[in-house]
């Protein structure tokens, strides 16, 4: 039984992954796409990585698919001809890239089989040394504790990232959403039971992933998901300039993390090393502000954000 | 028995959805292909929870909890994006 649900999931991988490259249009891979990101994220809960499938489902049914309907909706708009274009285009490189990209894959399964398990000491390690800290969820134990600079860099990478996108694309006159003028009423209805219920789930989620799978990056993304739906809706509009407050949360992380990473020195600890549990909280919410004011940004593609209407 | 009946139910949804997916294949409008996607997921919802009680793990609720939510976000990026007057006719 076991082995069959596993086949039929992985069988069903293989068959949306082909289908969303081969679509025979655009709208259909995007749809196809969105799909797939279900089914990985049934794939990441049955290998017993409920981590990974959160962020599959916070990234991947709350971000990705949307941006990429949004970004189907502009090429309707400037490039109506390109849509109802087949999505690929057969190059001959294709072939010989798919059978050595297949035969990597091979080689590299086959020499993990091949590798003889040691018994998982550092794991053994790590979980005796987490239960002094308090966190009883290893992820976030050794995200925090044990590559502490490995996380800071994640969260400086996503800031260079925002920075590299605004650099490279500037500010683009003709850009969508347009301004909301006619206000569906369900619309309204349906943010005011969401939003406040994902920054309920989001905090949920930052305080449970010290005891169980969660933490920053997740909540991050849940509430990114939340700012998403706001950008959606038009309630919150791109703006040209990068105003305090999202400056300020778009930084908020790293300079949280670094501060506490470098008072600790001064206490004769050595540098990122976290004094307690209240210093796991404090940056793991200082994170989830900025992973999510990032994600926002990058969606809305824009430099900062105001509010709309009246 | 209900080792058995869990992963039965998982199967029967998982058929369900590859049923499903040629309502997604085929079309033939747009608005199909969505509202198929966006049925998947509560299948998906379903499966996750099934799976939560079979393997035990209770974090996949909170993913099952995600799912619910956020399928709201495809849906208003297909249907609710508000555009102004001059480009109604740019339904995909």
């Amino acid at each position: 039984m076991n082995l069959a649900v596993d086949m039929l999931i992985g069988a069903g991988l293989l068959v949306l992954a082909w289908q969303t490259i081969s679509g025979r249009s655009l709208f259909r891979g995007i749809v196809l796409f969105v799909v797939f990101g279900l089914t990985m994220a049934l794939a990441w809960a049955r290998m017993g990585a409920p981590d990974l499938a959160l962020a599959e489902a916070a990234i991947g049914a709350g971000v990705t698919g949307a941006l990429m309907l949004v970004a189907f909706r502009r090429l309707v708009r400037i490039r109506p001809d390109q849509c109802a274009q087949p999505a690929l285009r057969r190059s001959r490189l294709a072939v010989p890239v798919a059978v050595l990209a297949g035969g990597l894959v091979g080689v590299i399964g086959l020499a993990v089989v091949a590798v003889e398990r040691d018994p998982a000491l550092a794991g053994l390690a790590v979980t005796e040394a987490l239960t002094d800290s308090g966190l009883g969820n290893p992820i976030t134990g050794v995200l925090l504790l044990y590559r502490n600079l490995d996380t800071l860099l994640e969260v400086a990478v996503l800031l260079a990232a925002f920075l590299a996108a605004r650099t490279v694309f500037g500010e683009d006159e003709s850009r969508p959403p347009t301004p909301a003028r006619r206000e569906v009423p369900l619309v309204g209805a349906l943010l005011a039971i969401i939003v406040p219920l994902t920054i309920l789930i989001a905090t949920h989620l930052l305080l449970a992933g010290s005891r169980e799978p969660g933490g920053a990056f997740q909540a991050g993304a849940v509430l990114a998901a939340s700012g998403v739906l706001l950008v959606l809706a038009g309630r919150l509009q791109p703006a040209t300039a990068l105003s305090a407050g999202p400056a300020f949360g778009l930084t908020l992380g790293l300079m949280l993390f670094s501060l506490v990473g470098l008072a600790v020195m001064a206490f004769g600890d050595p540098l990122l090393a976290l004094p307690g549990l209240w210093a796991v909280y404090l940056i793991e919410t200082a994170m989830m502000l900025s992973i999510a004011m990032t994600l926002v940004l990058l969606f809305a593609g824009a430099s900062g954000l105001r509010r709309s209407g009246p | 028995m209900i080792d058995l009946l869990l992963p039965a139910l998982i199967i029967f949804l998982l058929l369900n959805l590859a049923a499903g997916m040629v309502r997604v294949a085929r079309g033939p409008t747009a608005a199909d292909r969505m509202l198929s996607a966006l049925l998947f997921g509560s299948t998906t919802v379903a499966i996750l929870l099934i799976l939560a009680e079979w393997m035990g793990e209770a974090a996949l609720r909170n993913v099952a909890l995600l799912f619910v939510m956020l399928a709201a976000i495809v849906s208003l990026a297909f249907f609710g994006m508000p555009r102004d007057d001059a480009d109604d006719g740019d339904e995909p």
